[in-house]
């Protein structure tokens, strides 16, 4: 049952509450002025209301694929549930990014998964078969590399790493030092008396994302850095609630995560995957395009689709993955993407009736 | 919204307090002890109390003990207090199901400790999880399925220092998949004095965590929810302004006092501050507050 859940303003904090450094959330302010200005969506700690966006037609069933690929020089793509599930290739993809690709497309995947690094998601794909390089692709464990270095983050300063090997491997190729990460989950604390958990006082940031290894003494080490390091940033991958990590079920997402950092610190984290429109302003400067230029192809609502209204460009939702026509066309569902298909395979079969 | 500090227990408002007020109603953590040690000058601030007549309760958030289990903590700290005047958030879970009528065919997961676990056998229901699924990992391999017992009716969640993504996993299905599985939180508490060097993380996280994955929110059983002031009501049969709530915390003890109607003492000796009481962006106000219990008695004979 969705409603147009209104994630995080990307980098709107909440108001500093009295444990807050005000002064650190002014000068990010500053620095992030440009992001601000697009999402000027309220959010509420304990309840997500239902924020009434301008109100959008229902969206389209694509019928003429021609045209919205003469329309647009750029494609990205979400991966789960779009590209593949799971580890198999959903019908008919090299097929159409192959034609895409052949019409001087540009094609960028953007993932939210921050398991993998965007090296370790170029294996993947060319296991799969699909010739894809390897800066065609951002996952959001590359979007937390790339936004701290966006905002000059000190090299002398750590980063506590709630999450897995994807974000331990960007933050490594981008120089940052960090802590945490997979064998953090191994660690168990008691809780006796005379027991004094010690954490690294030059953590500057927390990145939080999907964790399978995520315990409480992580939770407590991520706590104590936001909430006792002076100027500590809370910085979330993600927010997804499920994810397919087998195609057989979803699982539970990096949302749980950052839901259970952001209960303990009761702050709002900056969130630099979708639907922040962090990773599409990133990719539109380092391409050079202009967003209405730019069509999202997702299967999720409140992170692809949200992304893609939010960063401005035309947004195609497909049946292939998490969302079904009856979510779409639920009077609770109030995120209509321009478009609607079953695959982007009908790219192909769509242009071959129009012929 | 700042009261400038008006809130500042003094020797008059104290012993006005206490002449108002037949029943008081004590948090536990920061407030009575931090972890296992006892906070200095409680056992002779109660000492005084109950020499003026005075009678209290003590209702706490933290789950990870039973009501029996608390009694015996007490003891150990050289307090006699018996168990049924103590009223923790794991007691207002197995009591929630109960009043609920919650069938006893069906079972109860909990993503907590043994207290939670206790108190629902003691009412006659069955769990599943808690502790042991403390040591559950999982495989994500294409072919790996996750099953989860489909006789769930209700998830219960509290603080849970073993918690673990297995857990998360099982409490996300039971509540997606299993028809009206009842989604319970025995509280929202962000941190607590779980020992007494530092605070921890609260069954807030847990809960949260829970939240977001299911998308859905819980219904909350101890403060700041009123469920329990039911069962205070029904035992001393008196009128709620009759009653003070003294706690540490204001969005949980405080809140809790203005939501039941009774009066609210806040005490300085836990999670809350006194810059974060007088902030501006506070919203929360106690009717007073004093340091500690020690300093709330001692203004009595000032």
């Amino acid at each position: 049952m969705l409603t147009s859940r209104v994630i995080s303003p990307s980098f709107l904090p909440l108001p500093p509450t009295a444990s807050t450094s005000s002064s650190s959330f002014s000068s990010l302010r500053t620095i992030l002025s440009p992001f601000l200005a697009k999402t000027q969506l309220s959010y509420t700690r304990t309840s997500r209301m239902a924020l009434s966006l301008t109100a959008r037609a229902a969206a389209n069933k694509l019928e003429n694929a021609d045209e919205l690929i003469d329309s647009v020089e750029t494609f990205i793509f979400d991966c789960d549930g779009v590209i593949w599930k799971g580890d198999k290739l959903i019908e008919g993809v090299p097929e159409t990014l192959d034609m895409l690709r052949s019409k001087g497309k540009r094609l960028v995947f953007v993932t939210n998964n921050s398991t993998k690094s965007r090296k370790q998601y170029g294996k993947k794909f060319e296991t799969l078969g699909l010739s894809v390089n390897e800066e065609e692709i951002f996952a959001s464990s590359f979007a937390a590399a790339a936004y701290l270095q966006s905002i000059d983050f000190p090299k002398d300063k750590k980063v506590y790493v709630i999450g897995e090997d994807g974000i331990l491997k960007e933050l490594e190729l981008a120089g940052f030092q960090y802590l945490g990460g997979p064998t953090d989950g191994d660690k168990k604390i008691e809780l006796k008396p005379g027991f004094l958990m010690e954490h690294d006082h030059n953590v500057g940031a927390v990145v939080v994302g999907f964790d399978r290894y995520f315990n409480y003494y992580k939770i407590q080490y991520g706590t104590l850095c936001i909430r006792e390091n002076p100027g500590c940033l809370f910085i979330a991958t993600n927010r997804d609630a499920v994810t397919h990590l087998t195609d057989a079920q979803e699982w539970a997402g990096g949302g749980s995560m950052v839901g259970a950092i952001r209960g303990s610190t009761q702050k709002e984290p900056l969130v630099v995957g979708k639907p922040s429109t962090f990773m599409m302003d990133y990719l539109s400067n380092k391409f050079g395009i202009s967003k209405s230029q730019i069509c999202m192809v997702g299967d999720r609502l409140d992170t692809d689709i949200l992304f893609g209204q939010n960063g401005g460009c035309k947004t195609l939702l497909v049946l292939s993955g998490v969302t079904s026509l009856e979510t779409l066309q639920s009077p609770d569902n109030s995120i209509q993407p321009d478009f609607y298909t079953s695959k982007i395979a009908d790219f192909l079969s769509l242009k071959a009736a129009t012929v | 919204m700042a009261n400038g500090g008006r809130e500042a227990l003094t020797p008059q408002a104290a012993r006005s307090l206490v002449d108002s007020v037949d029943v008081f109603i004590f948090d536990c953590d920061g407030v009575i002890w931090k972890g296992d040690k006892l906070i200095e000058g409680v056992s002779e601030a109660l000492h005084t109390l109950r020499s003026l007549g005075k009678k209290f309760v003590f209702l706490t958030n933290n789950s990870r003990k039973s009501r029996k289990q608390y009694a015996k903590k007490f003891s150990k700290l050289g307090m006699e207090i018996n168990e049924d005047e103590i009223f923790t958030s794991s007691f207002a879970a197995a009591m929630y199901l109960k009043l609920n009528n919650f069938p006893t065919d069906k079972k109860v997961y909990v993503v907590g400790e043994e207290g939670i676990k206790e108190e629902l056998k003691l009412v006659g229901y069955e769990s599943i999880g808690g502790p042991e699924d403390g040591k559950k990992s999982i495989q994500l391999e294409s072919s790996f399925f996750f099953d989860h017992d489909k006789s769930v009716g209700a998830v219960v969640v509290g603080l849970d220092q073993h918690f673990n993504y297995y857990k998360l996993q099982y409490a996300n299905l039971c509540i997606r998949e299993n028809p009206g599985c009842l989604f319970i939180a025995t509280n929202r508490d962000s941190t607590g004095n779980l020992t007494s060097l530092q605070e921890w993380p609260g069954a807030g996280c847990m809960v949260s965590a829970v939240s977001c994955s299911v998308q859905k929110e819980p219904v909350v059983v101890g403060k700041p929810s009123t469920f329990l002031m039911d069962f205070l009501l029904e035992r001393f049969r008196i009128d709620v302004s009759r009653m003070c709530m003294v706690g540490d915390r204001l969005d949980t003890d405080i809140l809790f006092g203005h939501n039941a109607g009774c009066k609210t003492l806040l005490v300085l000796s836990g999670v809350t501050t006194l810059p974060a009481l007088l902030d501006p962006s506070n919203s929360i106000h106690p009717d007073s507050y004093a340091n500690d219990m020690s300093h709330f008695v001692q203004l009595l004979s000032q």
